[in-house]
């Protein structure tokens, strides 16, 4: 567990040092901002009421949950693995007393832990700012909804961050990886509307499941499926990923 | 006397037909063991099979009792290694870099950090970040990070790579230094013929993949002038000379 442990305080600090989470951030912030001033201009210029308090952070999390958290998972997961092969900086950490599956679990536990911090980020702000600047409509109950939904987006951005995980782990580019994700993502979205009884099996369509929880009747058996659908798909993405790591040549 | 590195039957093959084929090799305490070949005899793979970076469709390696295919972690605690090329993380400075590795070993600390940082002369550039560092310095880095957990074997591959004369002596007399006081066991692959000679005490040759011949510095040194004479004789007598020679 003193590897393990070793293996990702190394993969965190990895993650900090690098610009790119300063970036996330920001960009982060700025997704709340300019959100937070068209609801103020559509406000003051049209008359309409836009959202109220707790309805913003919802507003913001049903956006970036489909833009930049996959994106930046997608940037983190490449980063973190296609980055490593071609700068053959994996080899620091490979020729060292760990071993491969903690290697590659300490690289996922950073990349969730980032989506994580993200998903925190993103949830604290939007708050705030709608408290800040929206008519007030803020009950316990729907801010325990929207805390929880931000929450439970984490299981579907986890299955996205194992896919692009096992993909830089096929392809030897990161470009190449990045494009792959994309198209996918994309080839997704597309085939979950024109197939839409078969959607649920898309990560795309998961990637909105939070949806299941703000409804009133709370539909037990969909979100057990849905939950189940995607600790299956995720322990599958795992376990092929980590078996083209271990077998890789460095 | 202990053997600390057993390398039994290595095989692993190319496409290319290059690799090493039936590869037997023991390597005891204390032993500042020169690897020598011309470029492509297998060197490197079978280095890096001895650290676990690519796996031997046959055969295995056991450091200090442990097998590097079946038992990583502990074949690998005792063990510092620089391959190929030094790498770092060029987002990171000297010292974070050092730390990064220092966090696998328990006795690690700041102070062991420094003292390695020291006994590279790279003392002075520890908060520097590696991407401004010289390819010399890079190497400096690699060989303070191989060293740097007090490891009872060292695999170093090509070491002296891009140091100038002055970075060959201090790394020459650490290698010596270490193999002395703590009894540390080298295996070094180097193309510098000369200071294999000055530096190792037993010399194994591989040519196209198969050890030709394992054999002490002096024994080699009585019977031919330089080590480079023993080598160009070795290869001739085992093979074709490699087309360095001509």
């Amino acid at each position: 567990m003193a590897v393990f442990q070793a293996a990702l305080l190394n993969e965190l600090e990895k993650l900090y040092k690098k610009k790119k989470v300063l970036v996330a951030i920001l960009l982060s912030l700025a997704v709340i901002v300019i959100g937070q001033l068209v609801i103020v201009g559509v406000r003051s210029g049209f008359g309409l009421r836009g959202t109220g308090s707790v309805e913003f952070p919802m507003l913001v999390l049903s956006v970036v949950v489909n833009t930049i958290l996959p994106l930046f998972t997608a940037l983190v997961a490449i980063d973190s693995f296609s980055g490593e092969f071609t700068q053959n900086s994996m080899r620091i950490t490979l020729t060292r007393p760990v071993s491969r599956f903690k290697i590659y679990t300490a690289k996922i536990t950073a990349i969730v832990l980032f989506i994580l911090g993200a998903l925190l980020l993103l949830l604290v702000f939007s708050l705030l700012a709608g408290f800040i600047f929206n008519t007030n409509s803020a009950t316990l109950d729907s801010l325990s909804r929207t805390v929880f939904s931000y929450f439970v987006s984490l299981l579907p951005l986890t299955v996205l961050a194992l896919a692009i995980a096992l993909l830089a782990n096929i392809f030897k580019s990161g470009i190449a990886v990045f494009f792959v994700s994309i198209l996918t993502f994309l080839a997704l979205k597309v085939l979950g509307v024109l197939f839409s009884q078969y959607s649920s099996l898309f990560l795309t369509t998961q990637l909105d499941w939070y949806n299941l929880f703000l409804v009133n009747s709370f539909p037990m058996l969909k979100i057990l499926r849905q939950f189940l659908i995607m600790l299956g798909s995720g322990i599958m993405l795992f376990t092929a990923g980590f078996y083209i790591f271990d077998k890789k040549e460095f | 006397m202990e053997k600390v590195i057993e390398i039994m039957n290595l095989t692993k093959s190319y496409g290319n037909g290059r690799g090493i084929y039936d590869l037997n090799l023991d390597i005891y305490k204390g032993d500042i063991f020169g690897f020598l070949g011309p470029n492509g005899a297998g060197k490197t793979t079978a280095m890096k099979i001895m650290t676990g970076l690519i796996r031997p469709e046959q055969g295995d390696v056991r450091i200090l009792g442990h097998s590097v295919t079946e038992e990583y972690e502990k074949a690998m605690a005792k063990v510092g290694c620089l391959i190929e090329i030094a790498e770092s993380y060029h987002y990171l400075s000297a010292f974070d870099n050092l730390r990064q590795l220092a966090r696998y070993y328990p006795g690690v600390d700041h102070k062991r950090i420094d003292e390695v940082l020291e006994l590279t002369g790279m003392l002075k550039f520890k908060h520097e970040k590696s991407k401004k560092f010289s390819l010399g310095m890079k190497q400096r880095l690699g060989l303070a990070a191989a060293v740097l957990s007090r490891p009872q074997v060292v695999i170093l591959d090509e070491p002296l790579n891009g140091l100038d004369v002055e970075g060959m002596i201090d790394i020459r007399k650490m290698i010596q230094h270490l193999a002395e006081k703590e009894q540390t066991t080298f295996f070094i692959s180097s193309h510098l013929i000369h200071d294999v000679e000055l530096t190792c005490n037993r010399i194994g040759v591989i040519y196209n993949g198969k050890i030709l011949n394992v054999e002490n510095t002096q024994t080699i040194l009585k019977n031919y002038a330089t080590l480079e004479n023993y080598f160009v004789s070795e290869v001739e007598r085992n093979g074709r000379v490699s087309s360095s020679a001509s």
